[in-house]
């Protein structure tokens, strides 16, 4: 009698159960979450907050929107659009770990951020809103983490309003090889040890390395975004393609 | 990026602006949550700003939606210090304006009024009479400094047209346009008068 072998996928450079994906990625962001926005400001040199602005910039938000910023965790993004969107708007702040939800409501509620502000655990893989719910998806540096990245696209664009765009910012390959190696010596040498310092948890700074080699590059999730049926999808690299930002939109 | 840092700076100048003139958000809140998009011809770039009620936004975008857009060279954007210029500005199409005209001069009027009260805030670190004088202080040096720049300028000038004699007096080229003006025309009436004779041959 043949057995179904048990799907696989990747968790960093390991081949993990896909149905063990989203607990080992819950217990690296469990681990991090208290010190989650230090450590990105520390690994990035603050730039993470230009690679956001940009991804504002491009999000063509107004007021009376409704926002879903998903994978938002400690609502960097989330604390923006809460002001753009107004009293007429809203914003969605959505994560699977309970978490980083928390450290978010904290750092917003003490921003004085309350009133048009969700806070829902969700999977992107199955969001649970109706179709046509939102103006515009925002996930920042959370897609890498999705067990199944494609269906987690077919949801996002089942729940954005015709006309509604979503916005990928996620970390993708640089354009030189030359900032590839430096980059590399850098994820792989460097950021373990500080993750190690500062938030005592080196393993889930390897895995943030790992994790990045093995996501999509961009050209890539540009088809993956045009297969999930978005339109116009383009992308834009960020600091030679150490980031990219990738846009569709639902017609 | 550097676009982007450039950015963040001059918000977060704008948003300290905000915080010292106590008045600023009240003029901007009839204008709240209304988006200004200033395109910058000679730069060709674009900004957005928008004033949430809270804070100022300003973002370098290449979107399109907005509810008034300004499209100026630099220069005439600095003339819009003064609101009065808008609409002067408008009808010598030297800026062009889509949208609510009230927005742009809601954002004008607010920032030319601007009226941060230094001494005040510099009490809270230095005490009241220490803040007063700093501040009595740096208002003489800013008139020594204005008065120094006029004075270097008529200098330079005096030096390049008298002494070293490499511009002219604003008259002598006055004049020179003036006789240049005649001789074209004198040429014109030659012209008109050579014209006739080789008719009437």
């Amino acid at each position: 009698m043949n057995e179904n072998p048990e799907k696989t996928t990747h968790f960093g450079y390991k081949t993990v159960a896909e149905t063990e994906k989203a607990s080992m990625v819950a217990d690296v962001f469990h681990s991090v979450a208290t010190k989650y926005d230090v450590m990105n400001d520390l690994m990035s040199f603050g730039i993470h907050r230009l690679w956001k602005r940009q991804t504002i910039a491009s999000s063509g938000v107004r007021k009376g929107h409704h926002v879903l910023d998903l994978a938002g965790g400690t609502g960097d993004l989330t604390a923006k659009f809460s002001q753009l969107v107004g009293d007429t708007g809203q914003v969605v702040l959505g994560d699977i770990n309970s978490s980083m939800l928390k450290v978010g409501r904290e750092k917003l509620h003490n921003l004085g951020l309350v009133g048009n502000i969700d806070y829902v655990q969700m999977n992107a893989e199955a969001l649970p809103f109706p179709d046509n719910s939102f103006d515009l998806i925002t996930i920042a540096f959370g897609l890498r983490n999705v067990t199944d990245q494609n269906k987690a696209l077919r949801s996002m664009y089942r729940i954005l309003k015709p006309g509604g765009r979503l916005l990928v910012l996620e970390f993708s390959k640089p354009e030189h090889e030359v900032l590839s190696k430096a980059y590399d010596f850098y994820s792989f040498n460097l950021l373990p040890k500080m993750g190690e310092l500062v938030a005592n948890d080196g393993e889930s700074y390897k895995y943030l390395a790992e994790s990045i080699r093995m996501h999509p590059d961009q050209e890539t999730l540009k088809a993956m975004m045009n297969d999930a049926g978005f339109e116009q999808t383009t992308y834009q690299n960020l600091t030679g393609g150490i980031v990219a930002l990738h846009r569709g939109f639902k017609y | 990026m550097l676009n982007n840092f450039i950015v963040a700076l001059v918000e977060r100048i704008l948003n300290t602006a905000l915080k010292l003139d106590t008045t600023l958000s009240d003029r901007l809140a009839p204008i709240a949550q209304q988006r200004l998009l200033i395109d910058i011809r000679d730069w060709q770039q674009q900004f957005l700003v928008v004033f949430t009620g809270q804070q100022l936004h300003l973002y370098n975008t290449t979107e399109q939606q907005f509810d008034c857009m300004i499209s100026a060279d630099i220069q005439t954007l600095m003339a819009l210090k003064n609101p009065a210029m808008l609409t002067q500005l408008i009808r010598q199409d030297k800026l062009d304006l889509q949208g609510d005209l009230h927005i742009a001069q809601g954002f004008s009027n607010a920032f030319a009024a601007l009226d941060i009260d230094w001494p005040e805030h510099l009490s809270t670190y230095l005490g009241d009479a220490p803040a007063q004088q700093l501040w009595q202080l740096l208002k003489q040096a800013k008139q020594q400094g204005k008065k120094t720049n006029k004075q270097l300028a008529t200098t330079l000038t005096t030096l390049c047209q008298d002494e070293l004699k490499v511009t002219i007096h604003p008259l002598e080229l006055e004049q020179f346009k003036q006789h240049t003006r005649q001789l074209k025309s004198h040429t014109a009436q030659l012209e008109l008068r050579i014209n006739q004779l080789l008719q009437a041959k």
